[in-house]
């Protein structure tokens, strides 16, 4: 007997979601198949990879990202600067300085720079905060306010917040809503709830599920995410039917097989390599695991990430 | 040493010294003062606040306490230490889970109907109502100068004669009465016995022409609540029935935390101490006088409890039941005497302990399953005891398997700031109107009794209205504001339902946040522990064909409300019985009926345990249940339509 492939498409489809406006525009989601299962249905939107910079400019940055912005004076400069690496789909602004436990930045001051930046790129833009709920309660509800026409991302409501930058972003602002919650489908679910009960709409909502870099309880996060998928494709639920966009850059950058220097740890080599190599392999798992979205920080990552999309599309 | 002079809303002052330093909670539990402390007394639960009066006291501000509050006087008695003489008073609230002894009234149709009603059930299966003590008549020869038998032989040979039985024993407490019974009743004598095929044990001796009863205790130990009757063991009729707190209460709210005290150094003696002395033996005395009995005409005891209480009770090592792989030192004894343990009634009294399954699985289980007769039905059934801990049984007449969650001591009110007890001054049911907000309730008590606190019904009511009426979201969070709404200075809303000059008490009852929380975790737990022992045994909600929900929580429960809130499964609502404390009925089934004690521990035996801990997929379910009804709203959808 012939072997007839069966095709493992589903009648549920994940959510089309366009961020950004005019020609640099992006759209992602809209699969109804498993991540990059080209095969079984075409796959219309590829993932978009992002590129991180912070409201630190190069301060907090390792050495090795500084290289390659060379000749940065400000903020500004590394925003247009990171709009034109090679394989940036969008510009991710991270206020982590506005977090009231670290150098607790105004909101005025960190909502002035986010103007000045919403203004010098036209890629696709997503807003994160400071990760402390009561801050960030306030400075994404202003970020809204900001960038208002731009379809940005705002990053993150979360439970204890989401009733402050739900209603400034999804409602008064119309800009996309991302919601976080800490790798768990019943919670990212309960969130996605809460909102369209707020009267956010569902096809304006992203989700960060969460993350965790490879190595560090990452099986937590892939065990998500396929959850995720599998419900919103297989069981059709339409609570979890949001793309999910995962921030990457943010989570490798910080552990010690990124940061511990040559000098310390001769037998792990090089460094740069180490930290990209940690930064790939964790976003590539997440992207196969059914993230939409991705945000990375160092240039050799991007292009790395973007390439394998590209081929696996 | 300073002066600590304790207030109360209701009741005398009372009066005690300490030393500079002591802990104010350690100084009102040495004095007997009732203050509640679930969390064991480490500042975590804010159950404790008392209000400074007079005098001086060493106490931080905490999160449970504003700067209203603590400008007012109110304090933590747990982290308040003494320094000078000073004045305290202790609200109601604080001491409403050791609500003051209770008689009911058995006049009253109801408390006597559900026994009356289990021993037609028990009948109708086809089970003896019947147990092996009795009275009977002994006339003897009075001795002589040629008839020179001793006492206790005479006796011997009479029950011998009596009963056709050869071995005859007789007690210590019979032998030390026997020659001033006999000789005042001229050897004409009744006696009370336990007759066996074996052997004849003669409990005791009294004149022919005295009335004499056979009484029997049957004694539901809750973690939170203790329940008892007293009954004619010949008849089966109810002689008192009482209620009252448990004593090892200020040792901590949950078994968890009684467990840990009870491995400090004394520590199983102030626990046994604190059931036996404290709670037990002042219940049966008043009991007692109700019956119109003496305490050592209580021949047997019967008593439905827990694992860990029934090991606190009897003063063995109750820390295994806490530890991985979770082993009791029992799970049936039959080697128990009241005078073992220190209960005052007779001494001889044979103690049955329901028989414990696991170390969440306790005798108030199997006493309860066999109450509510799921083991004898072709049917699925599911039994429910709502407690401090939920367990669950699940089964029919060819199986039946049993799990238990830990729920928290919410519906009991414990963990909830005004929560309390199903006793006098508890709110026990509540609606809400939609559009204004306003609450009309139901108050535990006489005709005009205020409000002090909330009991496990009338959580489950207000929840199930303020999710009804949108003034919580489906995780708790307030968001309505209105008159009857308050927030705190760190943004925590409550939603008042009587404010202070309505209530009781000396401030709002109200329900919290952070109390909601609490309560959905509860609920949470119970639901998850239903779904996940279902799909366990491979079965669906929709199987089951009835609910048996038994709990000592309130007079009875709204189950609308309850599915409403997801706490228990949409399935129609009457398929739910509520049936109260089985706890005690089953302790009262085995203690009157041997065929029935018997049965118990067969159902015991066939049961199955399910540690819920070891299921992957139980902690999945408990996230996806702490939400209101469920993050799964297809569970719950008809019933969403219809409300």
């Amino acid at each position: 007997m012939p072997f007839n492939a069966k095709s493992g498409k589903f009648s549920a489809s994940i959510n089309t979601v366009e961020i950004g406006c005019g020609d640099k525009k992006i759209t992602i989601g809209g699969e109804n198949v498993l991540p990059f299962y080209t095969f079984d249905a075409p796959v219309e939107n590829a993932p978009k990879v992002g590129v991180e910079i912070t409201d630190f400019g190069l301060e907090n940055e390792p050495e090795c990202i500084k290289k390659y912005y060379e000749g940065c004076e400000t903020v500004v400069d590394m925003a247009k600067k990171a709009a034109s690496f090679e394989g940036v789909d969008f510009l991710s602004f991270r206020m982590e300085g506005g977090d009231p436990n670290g150098a607790n930045k105004s909101t005025d001051e960190l909502i002035a720079m986010l103007k000045e930046i919403a203004a010098a790129v036209d890629i696709p833009l997503v807003v994160c905060g400071c990760k402390h709920v009561e801050k960030d309660a306030e400075l994404l509800a202003k970020a809204a306010e900001a960038v208002e026409g731009k379809n940005a991302v705002i990053l993150a409501a979360r439970e204890e917040n989401y009733k402050n930058v739900g209603a400034a972003a999804g409602l008064a602002y119309k800009q996309l809503v991302g919601a976080e919650s800490s790798v768990d489908i019943n919670l990212a679910k309960q969130l996605n709830v809460l909102l369209t009960q707020l009267g956010v709409d569902g096809k304006s909502i992203l989700m960060n599920v969460g993350s965790a870099s490879a190595g560090y309880g990452f099986e937590y996060v892939v065990s998500t995410m396929d959850r995720v998928k599998a419900a919103a494709l297989s069981q059709g639920d339409t609570t979890l039917q949001m793309p999910i966009i995962t921030p990457v850059a943010s989570e490798t950058w910080g552990v010690k097989e990124a940061v511990a220097s040559e000098a310390d740890m001769p037998e792990w080599g090089n460094q740069e390599e180490r930290g990209i190599d940690m930064e790939v392999e964790t976003a590539a798992a997440v992207l196969a695991a059914g993230s939409n979205a991705v945000i990375l920080k160092h240039p050799e990552s991007i292009k790395t990430i973007s390439k394998m999309i590209k081929e696996l599309m | 040493m300073y002066k600590v002079t304790f207030k109360f809303e209701n009741s005398e002052d009372v009066t005690v010294f300490a030393a500079f330093g002591e802990s104010l909670l350690e100084v009102a539990r040495k004095t007997n003062v009732a203050i509640d402390a679930p969390c064991g007394g480490n500042g975590a639960c804010g159950k404790c606040k008392v209000k400074l009066l007079g005098g001086e006291l060493e106490s931080k501000k905490t999160t449970h306490i504003s700067d209203e509050e603590y400008a007012e006087g109110w304090r933590l008695a747990c982290i308040s230490k003494i320094t000078a003489d000073v004045e305290i008073l202790v609200p109601d609230i604080a001491s409403a889970y050791k609500s003051r002894m209770k008689m009911a009234d058995l006049d009253s149709e109801e408390e006597v109907q559900i026994f009356e009603n289990l021993k037609e059930q028990i009948a109708e299966v086809g089970i003896e109502l019947k147990n092996n003590l009795e009275i009977i008549d002994l006339t003897m020869d009075v001795p002589t100068l040629d008839d020179t038998m001793p006492d206790n032989e005479r006796l011997e040979w009479a029950v011998e004669a009596a009963t056709g039985i050869e071995k005859v024993r007789i007690p210590y407490t019979v032998l030390k009465k026997m020659s001033h019974v006999l000789r005042e009743s001229n050897f004409d004598v009744k006696a009370v016995i336990r007759r066996t095929s074996k052997d004849v044990f003669v409990y005791d001796l009294v004149p022919k022409d005295k009335e004499h009863i056979v009484a029997g205790l049957a004694v539901d130990i809750g973690t939170t609540s203790v329940a008892a009757i007293i009954i004619d063991m010949l008849s089966g009729k109810i002689l008192a029935k009482g209620s009252t707190g448990n004593g090892q209460i200020r040792y901590g709210a949950d078994v968890i935390n009684r467990i840990i005290e009870s491995t400090k150094p004394g520590g199983r003696e102030k626990l046994q101490n604190a059931i036996v002395e404290e709670t037990l033996n002042p219940m049966i005395v008043e009991m007692c006088r109700e019956a119109k009995v003496s305490p050592e005409q209580i021949y047997r005891i019967s008593i439905g409890a827990n694992t860990t209480m029934n090991h606190l009770l009897i003063g063995v090592d109750a820390d295994p039941v806490r530890m991985e792989p979770y082993i009791p030192t029992f799970f049936k004894t039959n080697a128990l005497f009241a005078s073992d343990i220190g209960l005052k009634v007779n001494p001889d009294a044979h103690i049955i302990l329901a028989p414990n399954i696991g170390s969440y699985v306790g005798g108030d289980i199997t006493a309860g399953t066999f109450v509510s007769m799921i083991w004898n039905k072709p049917e699925f059934s599911l039994f429910i005891d709502l407690g401090t801990n939920g367990e669950i049984v699940f089964g029919n007449s060819d199986f039946l398997m049993s799990c238990a969650c830990s729920a928290g001591p919410a519906f009991e009110g414990g963990d909830i700031s005004c929560g309390m007890r199903a006793t006098d001054g508890a709110i026990e049911a509540v609606t809400i109107d939609q559009e204004t907000m306003e609450p009309s309730y139901h108050v535990i008590g006489k005709e005009g009794t205020k409000p002090v606190g909330l009991c496990g019904s009338g959580i489950i009511d207000l929840i199930a209205e303020l999710f009804r009426c949108g003034i919580i979201n489906p995780k708790g969070q307030i968001v309505r504001e209105g008159a009857r709404i308050k927030r705190d200075e760190f943004g925590m809303g409550s939603y008042v339902i009587a404010f202070e000059k309505d209530a009781g008490s000396v401030k709002d009852v109200e329900l919290t946040e952070a109390d909601i929380d609490s309560f959905i975790r509860a609920k949470g737990a119970i639901f998850s522990a239903i779904r996940t022992m279902l799909s366990y045994c491979d079965f669906d909600i929709s199987m089951i064909e009835n609910v048996y929900v038994a709990g000592g929580i309130g007079s009875g429960i709204n189950m609308e409300n309850a599915v409403r809130i997801g706490m228990f499964p949409n399935i129609p609502i009457e398929m739910f019985h509520y049936v109260g404390n089985t706890s005690l009925a089953g302790a009262y089934a085995m203690l009157y009926s041997t065929e029935s004690e018997k049965k118990v521990y067969e159902i015991a035996k066939n049961m199955t345990y399910i540690e819920l801990s070891n299921v992957p997929t139980y902690m999945d379910e408990f996230v996806a249940a702490c939400f209101l009804p469920h993050t799964d709203m297809s569970l719950f959808a008809e019933r969403e339509g219809n409300s």
